[in-house]
């Protein structure tokens, strides 16, 4: 079933035309951006159970982008009506412009072109399969109990189990003078968090899942609780790994953070414009094994980044990153492709109507291989087989590596020697690492569980995943 | 007549059978500037109001007596009945979510108001302070191989009122600046370093300092060309680093971490074990806001006390349930200075970390660890600045030989040591020496 446009935005659409046509008596440029957004999370553990609609990702709002013949300012509020179009534009006038009316002797303003503004109507909405609405809270409560409730029986040295989902249902209305486009999606996404106590110390293991659709995910979350229960189990035998260069095979969670994290972050070419992203000058070179191809795109994949234009209005894309090793392409929004004279690729990203867009990722990933993952092991004199992303830091200037995983399970002599070491940092310079990628496997997974911010804020949705790849890569 | 949106909220669930509720309206306005170097690249503005509206809902199910709630967000333009409906199905919902029993905080007669230090951000426009921040920020970006690249500023006014149905009113209005910058430096390679920065007050000169010390610090990475031998160190942590190790104890003592018993911790406990060699930990939470997200009036209160824990904090529920007072969430805290200088630390071989990529602790584990973006290691003899590879260490293992620098670091939400140093400290690095 396709998702249902939203009726506030229709009935709210004559008015913000009115105001379109209103901010275009008075700038060459105008465009708004309308969002209609219902996010709910749901979560139970052993005395916790919560449910509600999550603050920063729900609410209807706007935002409008105006040019002044030579820079952009943007008003982003939540309340319209036909009487307050005047309002509206008169703080445009007053409020928003004098920001910049004092700024020191030493800065100017840029200078930028319009942005281009071609015809286009569009409409269409995502598919799913239950709506998470209908599905109902009693029955996603009891889902979710039901897995805590397995997941802490699985042993007594489980503390605790917590079984959540959330989802976001959300309608987008773009208009310019030339734009009349619309989009309604929604996804969901879960997981297990399992804890087990030694002592003061607590381990926990951690499974996601995700979907571009509604609560037909919770079936597909049903049979893996046990499993994620094991696996916390294993960790109260883990110990820290002694620093030094291995041979890894990663999972395509761990291959999904290293193209997110270490590579992904360093094509978002709004850090071309601020020169902070090296990746601007291996353009054209290789950066990579001749195995690697990564993608990243808005319709480059079916998973909870998919949507069918971005904030700034541009239709969505699939941008081949990396082919056969090759750097080929960043990512970029509409006012950073402008600045730097290439097209925009649909990846001008808001959190919310709240803030402003910027280049961010979407779906990104590395295609699959022709390699077995037991031949993988099987390669491995002493290496590990790496786990659980938990947590990484982009450093786009330096394409220094920060990443963590939870596990990394000792291979020896090519077999899984059963021990696990934890937690682990992964360190190094990315191209090192992804031109060591001497293995792909064939399967390519993606997941969506997490979140993704630009340094420490400015969350949006994101999906990443790949193959199991091999590569020498420096743990401590 | 418009009708206020909290007149509308409160007839709504009246309509809708709640009983129990509890309404955060929040009123944010901002001034936003984006710069691209010298140059203003976006300026933008915000204006919203919303609500958080949480149902709640009391029933018995096997004999015990139950408490469920949920949460919606509403917003003005929200027809009455749409609002009515959405209580309606949340107040359905609450029936679902079996928590054990408890009493919505009540406002109480005897409470002393919350109350933080004025700011003199009060009285002045979004846009004056967003230029003097900018006037501030651009003060020492005065040298040609190391510079500001980028830098973005939110000037921001939040006004909000908590009410629910036990009594509680109260509201509050607070403005800060905050924003981040990132210095480049092209003398040698070419380095940055990222760092962010939020005041409650027009403390300009304190943005200034920022700066000239990130651009001293960037200096100092450009200089960096290898990271330290693997092996184990002596580490003195900087700056953020201080407030990621201590906040272990600030969350371990939590009261939602307490009664899950993801913590041990119990008032009167010797949070860093009992065979303590060095320093011992003292820590008080500060007071940010005058009323927590729940209403309860927020004052500075005394955590640890050479080592010892003198409170289990946190909101109302979870009090409840372990029977003490509630205190609030809190997000600032602050430790007095310690006895040995920075310099005195320095005087045997050392790793002295002064910037991470990002350096992060999991309060659940105690581990602690992050990728070394400038450090200096010094040998004995010999101090060199060095990028790269990892620290990776437990605050169980290294809480018993921590020791404080007597020289302090006053943050938004953090008061306290500049430096920690740590024993025996793994760090991965580079295999030759």
């Amino acid at each position: 079933m396709k998702v249902k446009p939203s009726e506030y935005l229709r009935e709210i659409k004559p008015v913000l035309l009115r105001l379109r046509d209103r901010l275009l008596q008075e700038y060459p440029y105008a465009s708004i951006l309308a969002s209609d957004s219902a996010a709910k999370q749901y979560a139970v553990s052993k005395t916790v159970t919560s449910v509600g609609m999550t603050g920063w990702m729900s609410g209807r709002g706007f935002v409008v982008k105006v040019y002044d013949g030579s820079c952009y300012g943007e008003y982003s509020f939540n309340e319209i009506s036909e009487e307050q179009i005047e309002d509206i534009v008169a703080k445009i006038r007053e409020e928003l412009w004098p920001i910049s009316e004092k700024l020191p002797d030493c800065v100017k303003k840029s200078v930028y072109a319009m942005l281009e503004d071609e015809p286009l109507v569009f409409s269409d909405s995502t598919d799913y399969e239950i709506d998470p609405q209908e599905y109902g809270d009693e029955a996603i409560i009891r889902e979710l109990t039901a897995a805590s409730e397995a997941g802490r029986s699985y042993s007594d040295k489980v503390l605790d189990c917590r079984a959540f989902v959330n989802y976001q249902k959300y309608s987008k209305l773009f208009l310019s003078k030339n734009r009349d486009m619309e989009q309604n999606v929604l996804w969901m996404a879960g997981g297990f968090s399992v804890m087990a106590a030694r002592g003061e110390e607590l381990k926990s293991s951690y499974r996601g899942f995700s979907n571009l659709g509604g609560a037909e995910l919770l079936e597909k979350m049903k049979e893996e609780v046990c499993d994620v229960a094991k696996v916390a189990l294993e960790l109260l035998e883990s110990e820290p790994v002694q620093p030094g260069e291995y041979d890894c095979v990663c999972t395509p969670e761990t291959t999904g953070m290293i193209v997110h994290e270490a590579f992904g972050h360093g094509v978002e070419m709004d850090m071309f414009v601020k020169k902070r992203a090296q990746a601007e000058q291996f353009v054209g070179k290789q950066v990579a094994s001749n195995l690697v191809t990564m993608h990243d795109g808005a319709s480059a994949a079916r998973e909870v980044a998919t949507y069918f234009f971005d904030d700034e209005g541009v239709l969505a894309q699939d941008t081949v990153v990396i082919d056969k090793g090759i750097l080929k392409a960043g990512i970029s929004d509409a006012q950073s492709a402008m600045h730097l004279g290439t097209a925009p690729t649909g990846n001008g990203r808001r959190e919310s109507y709240q803030r402003k867009a910027y280049t961010r990722m979407t779906n990104t990933f590395f295609e699959g291989g022709q390699d077995r993952v037991e031949d993988m092991i099987a390669s491995i004199d002493y290496g590990f087989l790496l786990e659980e992303p938990s947590s990484g830091m982009e450093d786009p200037k330096n394409w220094g590596i920060q990443c963590m995983v939870s596990i990394a399970r000792e291979i020896r002599d090519g077999k899984l020697t059963g021990k696990i070491y934890s937690p682990v940092v992964l360190t190094g310079y990315v191209p090192d690492l992804l031109k060591s990628i001497s293995m792909v496997s064939e399967e390519v997974k993606l997941g969506g569980g997490g979140m993704c911010g630009k340094g420490y804020k400015e969350w949006v949705k994101v999906s990443d995943g790949g193959p199991y790849i091999k590569a020498r890569i420096r743990l401590g | 007549m418009r009708i206020a949106m909290i007149e509308k909220i409160l007839s709504a669930l009246k309509t809708a059978g709640v009983e129990m509720y509890q309404i955060t309206e929040t009123k944010t306005e901002s001034a936003e500037l984006f710069f691209i170097r010298r140059s203003l690249d976006m300026q933008r503005k915000k204006n919203v109001c919303q609500a958080e509206v949480v149902v709640y809902r009391e029933f018995t199910e096997g004999g015990k007596r139950r408490m469920g709630s949920a949460a919606v967000q509403v917003q003005d333009s929200l027809s009455w009945e749409q609002m009515e409906e959405m209580f309606r199905d949340a107040l359905y919902a609450a029936g679902f979510v079996k928590n054990e029993y408890y009493e919505l905080y009540g406002s109480q007669k005897e409470n002393v108001p919350g109350s933080i230090k004025a700011s003199d951000l009060e009285g002045r426009t979004l846009a004056e302070i967003a230029h003097c921040f900018t006037e501030a920020l651009y003060a020492e970006d005065i040298e040609t191989d190391v510079f500001l690249n980028s830098a973005e500023i939110f000037a921001s006014t939040k006004a909000c009122r908590i009410i629910n149905s036990r009594g509680v009113d109260v509201s509050y209005r607070k403005s800060k600046i905050e924003g981040e910058f990132v210095v480049q430096c092209t003398a040698g390679q070419d380095v940055e370093t990222y760092q962010d920065f939020a005041y409650e007050d027009m403390d300009t000169n304190a943005l200034r300092r920022k700066v000239r010390e990130t651009m001293e610090m960037t200096r100092a990475r450009a200089e960096a060309v290898s990271a330290p031998p693997a092996g184990t160190y002596r580490v003195i942590l900087r700056g953020a680093c201080v407030e990621t190790i201590l906040s272990y104890y600030v969350d371990r003592s939590n009261s939602s971490m307490v009664y899950q018993k993801y913590s041990s911790f119990r008032t009167g406990c010797d949070v860093q074990g009992t065979d303590v060699e060095k320093d011992r930990i003292n820590l008080t939470l500060k007071a940010t806001v005058p009323y927590s997200m729940e209403g309860i009036p927020m004052r500075d209160r005394e955590l640890v006390k050479d080592g010892k824990l003198q409170l289990i904090h946190g909101g109302n529920r979870f009090a409840y349930y372990l029977q003490i007072e509630p205190t609030g969430n809190y997000r600032g805290y602050r430790a007095p200075a310690g006895t040995v200088s920075l310099d005195e630390m320095r005087s045997e071989p050392y790793l002295e970390v002064l910037n991470f990529s990002d350096f992060q602790m999991d309060s659940f584990d105690g581990h602690f660890g992050g990728e070394i973006r400038l450090a200096f290691l010094y040998d004995g003899e010999k101090k060199i600045p060095v990028t790269g590879g990892s620290i990776n260490g437990n605050i169980l293992e290294a809480q018993k030989s921590l020791v404080f620098s007597s020289e302090m670091q006053v943050e938004k939400n953090f008061e306290g040591p500049l430096a920690v140093c740590l024993e025996n400290i793994n760090v991965a690095g580079n295999s030759k020496k």
